[in-house]
């Protein structure tokens, strides 16, 4: 932890808790989790199902609450925020890239990309916005509905709209889980250079040793607990090292 | 049990929410159904028990045997029975008692100086019958008329009028005649026979008032001595009875008013709100089925797995139908029950409202019940037929499909059809208005026009919501724009629930456009032929109270301002056979008060055996001038009369005109419904008015109107039509708002995850609400667009067709002020319907709605 903090935080959580039902039948999905995403950086979340990576992703994104603990975008403490002013930290610091289901299908996909920003009433950037359509590749598909693009393509066009807002992080849920491996390699290659060349933070969920090694740093969770962390990560360290961890366990 | 009736059980109670919309739409029309028909055999049960009871002491009848029947009338008028015969018929072995039951109009004036009723029932005074078991009536307070000028008054009327014992007032017989109230009276147990008033007076005041000549009475009640029966004494009175003069049993007598009151008001009532309950079920059956299709497409997966695992096409069809069925007959019993619940509470809310229903237990016929049942499930099955049908046709390898967009409904066959349909409807439609002029095929063409606007639906629900949403993307930005974009997504299902909201707006637009252009017509209809300055009249509407009196118009005319004053009667005779009614006034004064068109001949001698008719009429008997025709009046004498005017207008002088000297051998109870009167010249008509109120004040104070004032009032009474049914359609209107509700639940259920991205991606709570609402009011909008188009339409169709079909010149109007209330109507309506789908959505969990798994 001591080589992250030097480094300025985008989304951090500290002693966080989740517990899911109450009494006998209760889970706790995250047991005391101190991370920090440092902005600039592309992390990935790492561990089995079951682990509480995903919940942890949920709540460090503001579409969760945490059941004790505290969690940051940039100096913004969420659980001091109403449901309006949390939809309105999403819709203006935050963008979302999930599994499927990624794209509203009566809108276009140039309308799909600015949604965010329509919502806000904003016109954004359009240079930004038209350099990220070049980036993903769309711009003979601006016109087209989602209905109408292959689930790669799909998964492109929500990459475009995740970072069309100038977002504090891009928060992505297991982006390519419903990819063929060359698309999925695509959409990876995508958000690490997004994250990279415009210094954008990315944190990403996944269980795909491949897909983890896209990342700058990767972060082990098991049993909602951090495990481990991993810089320079490639899927062979990454494999072993779930590997490792499963007979562990 | 059986697997199809099992899966069908089992996923209506796993998606009970889903079919509160349809249980409700199924119940509204069960219930109106069934309230309308229990009430109506309720109130026809309780007006024949109260007669029974009223009249049980009469066992005969003597009347008139011939009755005059004019069109339109439920009951003719007879020809009186000479006072003189009460004595031979106490004579006769076995009758104990016999009174003369002389009646006629009297209208009493309350303390507030308005006249009491006259407003539809008929205001009613006669004779108070000595004998207690032969009147009617029961003395309930005070006492008996004895002395010249004492009258027992009906409990209801007495409240109405808020007159007490010892109180002066007025009634109108139509002379003003100074009378005491003594006494209240009862009828049948309750305070008055329904909303008629009732006075009683002395025999000498009664004939000295309310009949033509002293020695005439309207009928002879008669009561039986001990052990003779009802049929028995018409057997001994007959003989001893004059010829044209006729016995009939007391039972047959009360058998006779409550058929009466049947055909003449509960009929018309109850036909009145069946139509409406079928309008509702007719919009409830849209909504109703477009539910069950939503479900269906919903279940999509769950039935391709049960086909995948070995379920029959059949199968599957008969779960779903299952489903339906079940709601169908759970709803319909709950609307059996509402019903009998609307019925109750109505007959507890009449007398509260002064509406004096007689009360006694509530008549519930098999009928009532199986009706609406089987209106009901039939309804429910056949709209859930096609949706179920579509279930079994599912293929076992149906595809997990994303809702985005389905425009199945937008097919090329569809427009094309629907166009021919349109253009067919048009074609039959104008046809019948231009053509041929008649009501059938205008009417046909009407019914095309409806089809043409289902099948058109989904077609134009595209171009339509595109149209009317377009200001939203301006106006709302993308909230907006997603708002039209999703009312856009399944035009099949948007125009099916707009079409339930069209039905009824359509409808309301059609009487809104027909009530509008009915009192344009009168308006029209006034100020053309009422060529007068001011107009003395009794209510139009109704029977009128007891009209105007006959010496008004002549204590008018010796006014120095008034140059002609002329009072217009009414009489009764059968013209060649056929029961006619007839105005009895100066023709010559006529002439120069009314304007009566072309007039071919003179109205200037018809003297006492002179006649004239209008042209239609002249037209339909075959009648020129200088034909002859025979009159043969209530009084049972026949006169040959000679046609020596033909006139064009009929609408305020009526098709036959005769002077009061013609009329005066032949005439009853005189009364005026109108006095047209004109100034002389350099009279101001607000000085005219002024002095001919002072003199109308002396003659029981009916209205002064002006010309303007005369032509507004005459189309008062559709005003009150109007919102009678503006008051019955809004349920019609409301079982379409909660379809409108209800597909928008559904179909939210089926964006869940859509929404939940939106909410991820930062749309705000009420963007979402707004969203949801726009999308409502869009569909809304564009079922009332569709409405108020059709209905407009057809009501264009049907004033011009009576206009041909009749003889009155119909005039087309379109209220666009009360129309564009009808749309804003609609709008907030869709605002409302959308407001607790738009509340459930927002409430959703943003999490919940996007886990992948």
């Amino acid at each position: 932890m001591t080589a992250t903090t030097a480094l300025r935080a985008a989304a951090r959580v500290a002693g966080a808790v989740k517990v899911y039902g109450g009494g006998d039948t209760a889970v706790r999905a995250l047991d005391g989790v101190d991370v920090s995403f440092p902005a600039g950086r592309f992390t990935a979340i790492m561990g089995p199902s079951g682990s509480g990576k995903s919940t942890l992703m949920h709540c460090a994104a503001g579409l969760d609450t945490l059941t004790s603990g505290a969690a940051w975008i940039g100096d913004t403490e969420l659980g001091a925020l109403d449901d309006r002013r949390l939809t309105l930290l999403r819709r203006d610091r935050i963008g979302f890239v999930f599994q499927a289901f990624n794209l509203v299908p009566t809108l276009t996909v140039a309308e799909n990309i600015t949604l965010p920003l329509d919502l806000a009433g904003r016109r954004g950037d359009r240079e930004w916005i038209d350099a990220l359509v070049d980036i993903v590749g769309l711009r003979d598909r601006l016109h087209h509905r989602p209905s109408q693009l292959s689930g790669g393509q799909q998964q492109r066009v929500a990459v475009a709209r995740a970072f069309a807002g100038r977002p504090d992080v891009v928060f992505a849920d297991e982006p390519t889980g419903n990819l063929d491996s060359r698309s999925g390699a695509e959409v990876l290659g995508l958000l690490g250079s997004a994250a990279r060349e415009t210094d954008r933070t990315v944190v990403m969920v996944t269980h795909d040793p491949v897909a983890a090694a896209h990342a700058d740093e990767v972060l082990f969770l098991a049993d909602g607990r951090l495990v481990d962390r991993m810089g320079s990560p490639t899927p062979d360290r990454v494999l072993d090292r779930m590997k490792a961890f499963e007979a562990r366990t | 049990m059986n697997a199809s009736l099992r899966i069908g059980l089992t996923s209506l109670r796993a998606h009970r929410r889903r079919f509160a919309g349809t249980f409700l739409a199924v119940f509204l029309g069960v219930a109106f159904l069934t309230g309308t028909l229990v009430m109506g055999d309720t109130l026809r049960a309780s007006f024949g028990s109260m007669f029974g009871e009223a009249t049980s002491g009469t066992d005969a009848v003597v009347r008139g045997a011939d009755a005059i029947t004019t069109p339109g009338e439920a009951q003719g008028v007879r020809r009186p029975v000479d006072t003189s015969l009460v004595r031979a018929v106490e004579r006769v072995p076995g009758v104990a008692a016999a009174e003369p039951n002389i009646q006629g109009a009297g209208q009493l004036v309350g303390s507030d100086g308005k006249p009491v009723g006259g407003q539809g029932p008929p205001t009613l005074a006669g004779n108070w019958i000595t004998d207690p078991r032969l009147n009617p009536y029961r003395l309930a307070e005070g006492r008996v008329p004895v002395r010249s000028g004492e009258v027992v008054v009906n409990r209801g009327a007495a409240k109405k009028g808020g007159l007490r014992i010892g109180d002066t007032t007025t009634l109108r017989t139509p002379d003003p005649v100074k009378v005491t109230v003594v006494g209240l009276a009862t009828f049948g147990g309750q305070d008055g026979m329904a909303q008629v008033t009732f006075t009683g007076m002395t025999r000498a005041d009664a004939e000295k008032y309310l009949t033509a000549r002293p020695g005439q009475a309207s009928a002879i009640e008669v009561r039986a001595g001990p052990g003779v029966s009802q049929r028995d004494l018409v057997r001994r009175l007959t003989p001893v009875l004059p010829e044209g003069v006729e016995a009939v049993t007391g039972q047959q007598s009360a058998q006779e008013n409550t058929d009466m009151i049947s055909s003449q008001f509960l009929t018309l009532f109850t036909t009145f709100l069946l139509v409406f309950s079928g309008v509702a079920l007719l919009v409830a059956t849209f909504s109703i089925h477009n539910t069950f299709a939503i479900v269906v497409a919903q279940r999509t997966r769950e039935n391709a797995l049960l086909r995948a695992l070995g379920a029959a096409r059949r199968q599957v069809t008969a779960a779903a139908l299952a489903e339906a069925c079940l709601v169908a007959l759970t709803a319909s019993l709950a609307g059996l029950a509402g019903g009998i619940g609307i019925a109750a509470g109505l007959q507890a809310l009449f007398p509260a409202i002064g509406f004096p229903f007689p009360d006694g237990d509530l008549v519930i016929r098999t009928l009532s019940m199986v009706l609406p049942l089987a209106v009901g499930i039939v309804v429910c099955l056949g709209s859930a037929l096609l949706p179920a049908r579509r279930a079994g046709r599912t293929a076992p390898l149906a595809a997990l499909r994303e809702t985005a967009v389905d425009t199945s409904g937008t097919s090329r066959p569809r427009a094309v059809g629907g166009t021919l349909l349109g253009a067919l409807a048009l074609a039959a439609a104008l046809a019948g208005v231009l053509l041929t002029p008649s009501v059938w095929l205008a009417g046909l063409g009407a019914l095309l026009a409806l089809a043409a606007f289902v099948v058109l639906g989904p077609v134009a629900a595209t171009t339509a919501v595109r149209l009317l949403g377009g200001p939203l993307d301006r106006l709302r930005g993308v909230t907006g724009s997603l708002a039209r974009r999703n009312a856009l997504r399944n035009p099949k299902r948007t125009a099916a629930t707009a079409s339930a909201l069209m039905i009824g707006v359509a409808v309301v637009a059609l009487f809104t456009v027909f009530g509008a252009s009915l009192k344009a017509t009168m308006d029209r209809t006034v100020s053309r032929s009422f060529a007068g300055d001011v107009a003395v009249s009794s209510p139009s509407f109704g029977a009128g109270g007891s009209g105007l009196s006959p010496r008004l118009a002549p204590a008018l005319r010796r006014l120095t301002q008034v140059d002609t004053a002329v009072g217009l009667g009414r009489g009764v005779a059968r013209v060649n056979g056929g029961g006619r009614a007839l105005t009895v006034t100066d023709p010559v004064a006529l002439a120069r008060t009314l304007d009566l068109g072309t007039v071919t001949g003179s109205l200037r001698d018809l003297g006492t055996d002179g006649i004239a008719i209008t042209r239609a009429e002249a037209d339909r008997r075959h009648l020129r001038t200088g034909h002859t025709a025979r009159l043969t009046f209530t009084d049972g004498r026949t006169e040959r009369f000679t046609v020596r005017a033909v006139y064009g207008r009929s609408e305020l002088a009526g098709d036959y005109v005769i002077t009061r000297a013609a009329w005066a051998p032949h005439r009853t109870q005189d009364a005026d419904s109108l006095v047209a009167v004109t100034f002389r010249h350099g009279v101001g008509t607000d000085a005219g008015k002024a002095a001919v109120r002072r003199i109308a004040a002396r003659y029981g104070n009916p209205e002064v109107q002006t010309r303007d004032e005369y032509a507004r009032s005459s189309a008062g009474g559709i005003d009150m039509m109007l919102t009678l049914v503006y008051a019955l359609l809004a349920l019609a209107v409301v079982i379409a708002l909660l379809g409108i509700a209800n597909t928008l639940t559904l179909a939210l259920y089926e964006r869940g995850r859509e929404m939940g991205l939106l909410r991820a991606v930062g749309q705000t709570r009420a963007q979402l609400r707004a969203m949801v609402r726009w999308e409502s009011v869009l569909v809304a909008a564009f079922g009332t667009a569709g409405g108020l188009g059709l209905g407009t339409f057809l009501g264009w169709v049907l004033v011009k067709a009576s206009d041909g079909a009749s003889d009155t010149a119909f005039a087309f109007a379109l209220p666009s002020a009360r129309l564009a209330v009808v749309a804003l109507v609609g709008l907030t309506a869709g605002a409302l319907a959308g407001l607790r789908p738009a509340l459930r959505a927002a409430r959703q969990d943003v999490l919940g709605a996007i886990a992948t798994d």
